[in-house]
This record gives C-alpha cells, sequence and structure tokens, in this order.
C-alpha cells in the first residue's frame, strides 16, 4: 500500500473567521426566507430576505457583504433550500426571480460601500442615521431595477408590466425592513458585530 | 414540503455532479433560444425525462408555489390594457409561453437537487473553479447547508419568544428588528465560535474531497448538454 503525502495549505485566522460569518450570513438569509409578515398593502406576504441583505452591507462590508450573498446563491443553485418559500435550484437563477437574486450580492456591496465609505470597516452604530437610509435606498434601487429588468426579459413584459408584477406590491414593505434596519443598527444590539 | 436530496440509485443519481450542471445550463440555453410552442413541447419531454431519470415526480415542483402566483399573473397583466379593446391575446400568449418556460426550468432544476448530494455538489464546484475562489465557494457552501436548519430554528425560537412576550401587540417593524436581532446575534455568535474551531483543526484549502469521475452515461449526458447548446447557437445564427 503506498502512502502519499501532500503539504496542508492553512487557512489564515482572520480569513477563517471572515469565511464562517459569509458562510452564517448567506444561512441567515436563507432562514429569512421562511420568516414571513404580512404585507401592509396586499395578500402577498413578505420575506426578510432583503434585511438580510441590508445587515450582509453593515456588518460584514463592501467586500465580504457580497462574498456572503454570493455564496447564498450558489448554495441555493446547489440544492439548499434558500430561496423564497425553501425552494433551490439553478431553475431559480435564470427563472422569474432571477433581477432579484442576482442584484443581492450587488446591493450588499452599496450599502456597505455608502456605510463604511471604502473598504475599512467602521462601527456602523456611529453612522449617521442619513446615511443608513440613503445606503439602504440605494440598496433597494439596485434589488428592484435588477428585479423589474429580470421580469421584463424572462417573461416579455413591458415595462410598467414588470412594475405591477414585481414591484408595486412590495415596495411598500421595504420601507418597514428599512426601519427596521436602522432600529437595528441604532439599538447597538448586535453584540457580535 | 421542500425540495432535497433523495438518496436513491436512478440514472441521475449515477451521474457526475458537473454533467447534470451542464445539462441545466444548456437546457436554459435551449429554452431562451427557442419559445415557440412546438420547441416547447419538444423541450417539456425533455424536462419531464430529466425528472423521470432522478425518481422524481411532479409533487418535487409543489416546492416552488411561491413561484406560481406571479408565472400565473404575467400573462394576464402582459394582456391587459387601459383602452380597446382591454386585452390583446397575442401579447397574453407570448408571456404565458415565457411563464411555461420558466417552469420547464424549475422542473430540470428540480431533478438535480433530487438527484445530488451535497458532498458531490461541493466537490464538482471545488474542482470547477479553481484556486481559493473555488475553495472559498466549496467551505462556504457546506457550511450554508450544515447551519441552515440551525438558524432557522433559531429564528423560530426568537419568534415564539416574541409571541409569548406579547409581542404579536407590536407594530411589524418592531418584531423584524426584535427577530433580525436575534438571528443576526445567534449567526454572529455561532461564526465567531466555528471560526476559531476551523482555526484550531487546521482549516486547509486544499482539503480531500470526494472523488469524481465520469462514466459511460455521462459521456452521454455531456453530449445531451453540447446538443442543448448546439440548439440554442442555431436561433442565434
Amino acid at each position: 500500500m503506498s502512502t502519499r503525502t501532500e503539504s496542508v495549505d492553512l487557512v489564515g485566522d482572520e480569513a477563517a473567521t471572515n469565511l464562517a460569518r459569509a458562510a452564517l450570513f448567506a444561512a441567515l438569509v436563507g432562514a429569512f426566507a421562511y420568516v414571513t409578515f404580512p404585507n401592509p398593502v396586499s395578500p402577498v406576504s413578505v420575506t426578510l430576505q432583503v434585511l438580510g441583505v441590508f445587515l450582509a452591507g453593515i456588518y460584514l462590508g463592501p467586500v465580504w457583504g457580497p462574498a456572503a450573498l454570493s455564496l447564498y446563491l450558489v448554495a441555493g443553485a446547489l440544492g439548499a433550500p434558500v430561496f423564497e418559500g425553501g425552494s433551490a435550484g439553478v431553475g431559480q437563477l435564470v427563472g422569474q426571480s432571477a433581477g432579484y437574486l442576482w442584484s443581492y450580492p450587488l446591493a450588499a456591496s452599496v450599502v456597505g460601500a455608502v456605510v463604511h465609505r471604502g473598504t475599512t470597516l467602521r462601527d456602523p452604530a456611529s453612522v449617521g442615521v442619513a446615511t443608513l437610509v440613503a445606503a439602504m435606498v440605494l440598496g433597494i434601487v439596485a434589488v428592484y431595477a435588477l428585479g423589474v429588468a429580470g421580469l421584463m426579459l424572462v417573461l416579455s413584459l413591458g415595462p410598467i408590466e414588470a412594475v405591477t408584477v414585481g414591484a408595486v406590491a412590495f415596495l411598500p414593505a421595504e420601507a418597514l425592513k428599512v426601519a427596521a434596519a436602522v432600529g437595528i443598527v441604532r439599538s447597538d444590539a448586535i453584540t457580535a458585530a | 414540503m421542500t425540495l432535497a436530496y433523495v438518496p436513491g440509485d436512478s440514472l441521475a443519481h449515477r451521474l457526475d455532479p458537473r454533467t447534470k450542471l451542464l445539462v441545466q445550463i444548456g437546457f436554459a440555453a435551449a429554452a431562451y433560444a427557442h419559445t415557440t410552442p412546438r420547441e416547447l413541447a419538444a423541450l417539456t419531454l425533455l424536462a419531464g425525462g430529466c425528472l423521470w431519470a432522478a425518481d422524481g415526480d411532479l409533487a418535487d415542483l409543489w416546492t416552488y408555489r411561491v413561484a406560481f402566483p406571479v408565472l400565473l399573473l404575467a400573462p394576464l397583466v402582459a394582456g391587459a390594457t387601459i383602452e380597446s379593446p382591454w386585452f390583446r391575446l397575442d401579447r397574453a400568449a407570448e408571456t404565458a409561453l415565457a411563464s411555461y418556460r420558466v417552469l420547464l426550468l424549475l422542473v430540470v432544476a428540480a431533478a438535480y437537487v433530487r438527484s445530488t448530494p451535497i458532498r458531490d455538489s461541493r466537490a464538482a464546484l471545488q474542482r470547477t473553479v479553481p484556486g481559493r475562489a473555488g475553495a472559498f465557494l466549496g467551505a462556504g457552501v457546506a457550511l450554508v447547508f450544515r447551519f441552515l436548519p440551525l438558524l432557522r430554528r433559531d429564528l423560530l425560537a426568537a419568534r415564539e419568544a416574541v409571541c409569548a412576550r406579547g409581542g404579536g401587540q407590536l407594530p411589524a417593524r418592531e418584531r423584524m428588528r426584535l427577530i433580525a436581532i436575534a438571528g443576526t446575534n445567534r449567526a454572529f455568535g455561532r461564526a465567531d465560535r466555528l471560526g476559531t474551531a476551523l482555526a484550531a483543526r487546521c482549516f486547509a484549502w486544499n482539503p480531500t474531497l470526494p472523488r469524481l469521475s465520469f462514466g459511460p452515461a455521462d459521456y452521454l449526458a455531456l453530449a445531451l448538454g453540447a446538443g442543448l447548446f448546439a440548439v440554442a447557437a442555431t436561433a442565434a445564427l
């Protein structure tokens, strides 16, 4: 019996922690897909995924935030039940929700870049409310711009039709998520950040 | 019911995950390139064949139920107009075909999810994406699969705790805040313990992955995937 030896290329402590945080945040966004709240303006309930995208940008920053959301997309494509309603598979990344899903890493990087003003992280609790809200509004613009564009491409809809199907019923609920995210950051309740 | 890997010995279970991923992407390319009813009928047979090869059935599609309202509503919205003739059948039919195409993509994806264990998916990912990016994606994806049930349980516990303390009376914004704080704190706590444990146990960029190899059936399926790309390319010419 032959013995094979290979050198082991160890991951550094900081990289290991960052990888663990990115993976756990990806799983958290997936778990948020199961938490539904009644929508104030529509019978379609809303989930907390987009709040997870905001929090990834705010707490992980413009580099590891998008990395976490990329992991979320890859894990979902390979079968982790992390997409809306606990669904999974490559079909979601090329189907009617494609625009929304592909926008998540971009939105997290936008939120992270505005909140941290660069790649060096700063304490989110020290960031002003106006900056936080502006960052998340830009994030929402990214999510819905790509989401609506995805609906237009995938379902052959015109712009107004795509907004009717994919944005009108959901946009008001985003205001609740922005308010919740500001409350989370300002209350300084996240202990491990 | 959640769509998940089901152990088995079907044709799809025996295929290499890389083959199955190529077939899925080829199928999507072909479905976007060819959208006439006749072409979609041919793709329906192929999608059904994929699900059958994975021992799946239509019940597996129930996991995609949240997508159905949008897929059903889209043709109605596309056909509606604000003036006479009020409803244009040609526009509605175009979007209905596009909605149906999305359904076919979901069927093929369900066949992959049913027939591929996460270890194999991870190995396929790590062998396809080179270097540390591949190692990051592989390890990260494995951790997402591992921790998703735990974080779901954390969030459920938080939700029950909020309800038990009369949280049902609070505004939605406040309930969202409480549940998200609990979930994020748990996720960070778990991540930091996990990071320390990974470092302590010599977490490496080059782990030992399960063996993957192409068998005779894989070459046939790879030819199918390549054929689908060729079919998609013919529409572009």
